[in-house]
């Protein structure tokens, strides 16, 4: 520890760095992320969103994401615990550069709240 | 009348098998179970053998590049917080549970208590704070501290089982396991738990082992059939190993009372510091003397009573010798003379997980009615004189048998195990 400097940058993952962290998930999802990064193009990521759902889920689910209403509970139906939603979030951050608050994961309840959440911070609406 | 912890159930993951068929086969034919080995893929290490853990692989710290064998399931709920000796254990206890026929669901009304003993996992420690340095704070696993700090065992087993008795985990470097197999004898005695799950376990990686490297304790000996050989004049270091093993005691009454096969009672135990040193064990093997004088006098039994002795012995040629001297007090002194043989010739040092490993051992020479030989001993130091170490294994079944563990800053502990009446 020693006194605060304003001027540290912040961190963010690398290229490889990202490319290690998504080697896990599906290749549809990899495809998607890989034409979100040359796109910008938030309508692109849903495979990826559910694809990260997917591999940090503690149970199985009975079906897959892209079947379940936009209102299904990540905590209350499908079983996400606050260790998983951590995880989520973590991973979620360094693969997109950005930074969630603790008061930001509060509010997401649903699977819509996740992806207009995700969809927002990746790509904010322009100025007005 | 105090209740008797019996032992119901064991479980096994270690260098000389995965189940209780397999262990038994290479203790009763003294086959080893080590393999030439490349730590941090450096060949220039002097190290070359370690007790592997067959059929297990951790390619990495993400749990999802690990594989283990197909008899074995591990929850996605459950590996997200496992370090991999969490999973060696979850493996062991799946065989315990079966073998003394219980369920999960049996172990959640606040009877059953688990103590646990790892060091905790220099693998995964390491990774995380990789991850913080590099990243100055920024980034970290948030499961890096549950699956990494000694306690790991505990925190995860408790969860999975629900566990609602007594919880802790134990941290005596070599000695841990038998400090939890010892402490959790006590909590039945005293009647404040019906049932114990007692877990020893340990990773093998190059991290967990290539650091005993640092202290000159690793053998140099390249042939995996001679490099462990406890009480040998050419004894030069021991071999790491890992894995986990757990048993399951439960009190004599209960257990008769729902069936279930009683392997050996726990009879009695002990323990001793040695006061000397945090690293070497005690010159004259002081500690360890009292530790097996205590032992014996809390089970009631007398030096010559004894049939069996699985030792602590190492390999090392410091620590052995320490036992020597401290059995030859208690036993050749006393006119008494038990085999002796130290299972760690076949499977490797395991570490925390050696107590309760060892335990569990005694348990099958028990319940088995054999004696293991003292594998690989060709030329015993002349400082065992007096001392019976047979070469092979006995047809001899032992009706009283002690065990005994020593660990970092001279901590001894024994324990008794009887055969049932």
């Amino acid at each position: 520890m020693k006194p605060i400097d304003a001027s540290a940058p912040s961190h963010s993952a690398t290229t490889t760095e990202k490319e290690e962290r998504i080697k896990h998930l599906p290749a549809d999802a990899r495809a998607a992320f890989h034409r979100f990064q040359h796109d910008r193009n938030p309508a692109t990521l849903d495979p990826v969103i559910f694809a990260i759902l997917q591999d940090f889920i503690p149970h199985e689910p009975a079906r897959p994401f892209t079947e379940m209403p936009g209102t299904t509970q990540l905590i209350e139906e499908l079983g996400f615990d606050s260790l998983a939603i951590t995880e989520v979030v973590f991973f979620t951050e360094d693969l997109f550069g950005i930074n969630i608050t603790n008061d930001e994961i509060m509010q997401v309840r649903t699977l819509d709240d996740l992806r207009n959440f995700i969809h927002r911070k990746v790509a904010p609406p322009p100025p007005r | 009348m105090p209740s008797l912890p019996v032992i119901t159930g064991l479980g096994f993951v270690t260098s000389i098998g995965h189940d209780r068929t397999t262990v038994l086969r290479h203790l009763r034919e003294l086959r080893h179970g080590f393999e030439s080995v490349e730590f941090f893929g450096n060949p220039n290490l002097a190290v070359k053998i370690a007790g592997t853990v067959k059929g297990f692989f951790f390619p990495t710290t993400n749990w999802r590049d690990w594989r283990w064998p197909e008899q074995f399931s591990v929850d996605r709920e459950l590996i997200r917080g496992l370090a991999p000796h969490g999973v060696y254990a979850i493996c062991a206890m799946q065989q315990a549970l079966a073998e003394a026929g219980l369920d999960r669901n049996q172990l959640r009304d606040g009877s059953t208590g688990l103590f646990c003993a790892s060091a905790g996992s220099p693998f995964m420690l390491g990774s995380f704070l990789d991850q913080m340095n590099q990243t100055r704070g920024e980034r970290g696993n948030p499961m890096g501290i549950v699956t990494s700090i000694a306690g790991t065992l505990n925190f995860n087993l408790a969860a999975h089982y629900g566990i609602t008795g007594a919880v802790c985990g134990f941290v005596s470097a070599c000695s841990s396991s038998s400090h939890a197999l010892g402490y959790a004898m006590d909590e039945i005695r005293l009647g404040r738990q019906q049932r114990m799950l007692v877990v020893g376990a340990e990773d093998i990686t190059d991290v967990s082992v290539l650091s005993f490297s640092s202290l000159r304790a690793l053998s140099n000996n390249p042939d995996p059939a001679t490099a462990s050989r406890p009480f040998d004049r050419r004894r030069d270091g021991f071999v790491g190993t890992g894995g986990a093993v757990a048993l399951i005691l439960e009190d004599a009454a209960l257990a008769r009372s729902r069936g279930a096969r009683i392997q050996a009672e726990l009879i009695g135990w002990g323990q001793a510091g040695d006061g000397h040193s945090v690293a070497a064990s005690h010159p004259q093997g002081a500690g360890l003397r009292e530790a097996m004088r205590r032992t014996l006098a809390d089970a009631r039994v007398s030096a010559g009573d004894i049939a069996y002795v699985n030792a602590h012995a190492t390999s090392t040629p410091a620590g052995d010798r320490s036992e020597a001297l401290a059995l030859k007090a208690i036993f050749t002194d006393q006119g008494a003379h038990p085999r002796i043989s130290s299972t760690k010739a076949l499977t490797g040092h395991g570490l925390s997980l050696a107590g309760a490993m060892e335990a569990a051992f005694c348990t099958l020479a028990i319940s088995e009615g054999f004696i293991p030989g003292a594998a690989h001993l060709e030329e015993p130091d002349p400082i065992c004189a007096g001392l019976d170490l047979p070469r092979t294994s006995l047809d001899e079944a032992p009706r009283l048998v002690l065990n005994n563990s020593s660990g970092f800053g001279g901590s001894n502990v024994c324990h008794v195990l009887r055969r049932p009446t």
